[in-house]
């Protein structure tokens, strides 16, 4: 692989589009974090990661027969800043993986996602969020890879763009051969804020097995005028009512976290950006 | 644990379309891509100097660039066994009956002289590398309609030709864009004038029937402010053993306030490479309607792509790709929303099975001048055995914040609660398994010409054997 190049999406398409690879983003810092995380069988756990001066974040997971981790990747670094993020997760029979990610701060964000569900009725529950101001660049990479018979993933995010920010998702479902009886479900929700933001989402669905069911969507638009209109004639002036539909768009994803203090912090730093925007 | 039965569907009747004629062509170029025949092809339809010129630089262009690095792999293509213009013994004619035998009969087995009579407005056939037939009613022509091959268009009409052809999609755009410009023969021009409805489709047939050969044939419509026209194309070729490659241009012009349906049914043969590529330029509160059937071909990559460039253009696609044992069929669509309040809506079906592949891929791109846009992508895939692949891979690319987008994709078999519900209405079971299956594919049929809803509900040829899945 160029080693300028961070991720690669699972099969290529128009070249035009750029969505091709995840670039390393430039003036990343050397200071490479790497953890390692093995949940014995049966053994349920929550790791909590949060980067706040930037780094180039390396996680490999394990997660044994029966297992249980809520991993939280929290990326908060200053919007000057360069950042990626590789996680690698196995999931092991009748295990489940539950990831929370966000990703509210960075001049230059690349994340990439890889879960292997290899065994039978593995659970994955994937909620990422994400927010670009300023020129920020989001470039995300999200693929779990159904083996096990009977798996069940989901991967749902949201998203905010204001500014001039830029942002690609790619989010991927792979149904290989043997995952009989497997279900998968992608969504990602995008609010625009701005008349200067690029969004591109590139939902990609494989499959190698014909009993499986598989279903994903995306919508991308301007907040709801219905909504802002109701929110306004109680009172909000547009800000204000911008502000608290964006939120309550992001709440399914901070509600997962059950760290108070990094929620309240995350939410700070959500809200302080959107009010500056 | 039992195992569970499965419906079968089985494969398109192909004896129609695969029986091949004696290649009785008088002219056969080299094969394989060099100027001596680029030039020879050229010479042999007595062109103008800047079609000459054209082709040359599209040569170049094509030598300059690289296969695409995404998709089906072409690696079964050898492009210098590739025989680029195949001459059939006859000349172009207004008449079936100076047609000859051979090849008029290939013709009245697939049904086109008969439903010029009942259905057609026109009628344009095409075997290997030239249009051999070509007719339109005469108050269609009073009009002042234009319908007739392309190289009589660069004879006769050769200001419009030289103002459009390749414009839209120029030889630069990828390689087999740049063959096409290089080698191109035969297909066919439209042109209705301002305010004209064409009420009859015309219909245009491309036969492919010598054995290494490629058909590269052209399609320049344009349909001026307020007309309208439905279109028809239907392709198919005999199954040889050796590669076919097909390498058509379509180039669709619609102007201010006109409406243009693009219709094709594909039923190429499995030796067939189907590299086609479709364009339409739409203009302000212009509609294009692209429906599209994918069958044949051993490898097809095809995505008719729409560019809304006048403010409240609209597109709607709809297609549907059936791809089975030794198909790679990778078909989509592409939308460029270029002007303020334009409309797209994509609606596709994919079916897969005995180990065919089918990819569904689509860009929809809203670029910073079309605010306001909106775009509605539905695709859904039906797999009928895990022996095959079915793959979606769709991209939106969105500037601005004015637009509203929003994407939605399914793929899987036949829910026991569907199977459920309809036999509790009282629904036989085998009936039911039937009923879902039609209904799957009922949004693409419902669009399609009769005579090929027919075809379709002859492909989809149910054997109920328990479940899909």
């Amino acid at each position: 692989m160029d080693d300028k190049i961070f991720s690669e999406i699972p099969m290529r398409t128009w070249r035009w589009l750029g969505v091709n690879e995840a670039r390393v983003p430039e003036n990343l810092s050397d200071n490479v974090k790497k953890q390692q995380i093995l949940v014995e069988a049966g053994q349920k756990d929550e790791v909590v990661l949060v980067n706040r001066e930037g780094s180039q974040l390396e996680v490999q997971v394990h997660i044994a027969d029966g297992g249980e981790l809520h991993l939280v990747n929290a990326q908060l670094v200053p919007a000057d800043t360069a950042v990626t993020s590789r996680v690698k997760v196995y999931v092991g029979k009748g295990a489940k993986f539950s990831y929370t990610t966000v990703e509210a701060g960075a001049r230059h964000t690349a994340a990439e996602l890889t879960v292997d569900m290899a065994g039978d009725d593995s659970v994955s529950d994937i909620w990422g969020l994400y927010f670009g101001d300023g020129e920020s660049k989001i470039d995300l990479n999200y693929v779990i890879r159904q083996k096990g018979r009977r798996t069940d993933a989901n991967m749902q995010v949201r998203g905010a763009l204001l500014g001039k920010s830029e942002k690609i998702f790619r989010g991927t479902l792979d149904f290989l051969e043997g995952s009989k009886g497997s279900v998968g479900r992608e969504n990602e929700e995008v609010v625009l804020l701005s008349p200067q933001v690029r969004n591109r989402s590139v939902p990609v669905m494989l499959s190698h097995e014909d009993d499986v069911d598989g279903h994903h969507a995306v919508s991308v638009g301007k907040i709801d005028e219905g909504k802002l209109f109701y929110l306004m004639s109680r009172g909000l002036d547009m800000a204000d009512a911008q502000r608290l539909i964006v939120e309550a768009s992001f709440n399914p994803v901070i509600d997962r976290i059950n760290d108070e203090a990094l929620k309240e912090e995350i939410d700070k730093v959500l809200m302080g950006r959107l009010v500056n925007g | 644990m039992t195992e569970k039965k499965k419906t079968y569907i089985e494969d398109i009747e192909r004896t129609l379309y695969d029986i091949k004629d004696e290649d009785r062509s008088v002219y056969k170029a080299h094969s394989g891509l060099t100027e001596d025949v680029v030039r020879d092809i050229s010479t042999r339809k007595h062109e103008p100097q800047w079609m000459l010129d054209f082709r040359l630089k599209s040569l170049d262009v094509y030598n300059s660039l690289e296969l695409p690095t995404w998709g089906p792999s072409l690696d079964e293509l050898h492009m210098d066994d590739i025989v680029t213009y195949v001459q059939p013994d006859a000349k172009m004619t207004g008449s079936w009956e100076e047609v000859p035998e051979d090849i008029k009969d290939t013709f009245d087995r697939l049904g086109i002289p008969e439903a010029e009579k009942t259905s057609l407005g026109g009628v344009g056939a095409q075997y290997d590398s030239e249009v051999v037939y070509h007719s339109i009613q005469e108050d269609m022509v009073k009009q002042g309609v234009i319908y007739t091959d392309m190289e009589t268009a660069v004879r006769e009409h050769e200001d419009i030709v030289k103002e459009y052809f390749m414009t839209l999609v120029p030889p630069k755009d990828h390689k087999f864009a740049a063959l096409h410009g290089a080698v191109w023969s035969g297909g066919s021009f439209v042109y209705v004038p301002a305010g004209v409805h064409v009420e009859m489709p015309l219909q245009s047939y491309f036969r492919l029937n010598a054995a290494g050969a490629g058909q590269f044939e052209h399609t320049l419509i344009i349909v001026e402010p307020g007309a309208s026209l439905h279109f028809i194309e239907g392709c198919s070729a005999p199954k040889h053993n050796v590669t076919n490659l097909h390498a058509g241009c379509v180039e669709l012009f619609v102007k201010d306030g006109a409406r243009l349906r693009y219709s094709t049914i594909e039923n190429w043969s499995r030796n067939m490479m189907n590299l086609n590529t479709k364009r339409a330029l739409v203009e302000k509160d212009g509609i294009i309607e692209w429906v599209s059937g994918s069958f044949g071909s051993h490898i097809s990559c095809l995505y008719p792509c729409s560019v809304l460039h006048g403010e409240n253009a609209r597109c709607e696609f709809t297609g549907v790709t059936f791809a089975s044992k030794g198909q790679n069929l990778d078909t989509g669509a592409s939308v460029i929303h270029a002007a303020p309040h334009t409309s797209a809506n994509i609606n596709t079906r994919t079916i897969s099975k005995a180990g065919g592949m089918a990819t569904y891929r689509s860009a929809v791109k809203v670029t910073k001048n079309a605010p306001f846009a909106k775009c509605s992508v539905n695709c859904e895939s039906l797999m009928l055995d895990n022996l095959s692949r079915s793959d979606t891979l769709p991209v939106m690319d969105i500037e601005g914040d004015e637009a509203d987008i929003g994407h939605e994709a399914k793929i899987g078999r036949i829910s026991d609660e569907a199977i459920f519900y309809l036999t509790s209405r009282g629904i036989d079971e085998e009936e039911a398994r039937a009923m879902i299956v039609r209904g799957f594919v009922e949004p693409i049929a419902k669009e399609l010409p009769l005579e090929y809803a027919l075809e379709m509900n002859n492909l989809v040829n149910i054997e109920l054997e328990g479940t899909i899945g």
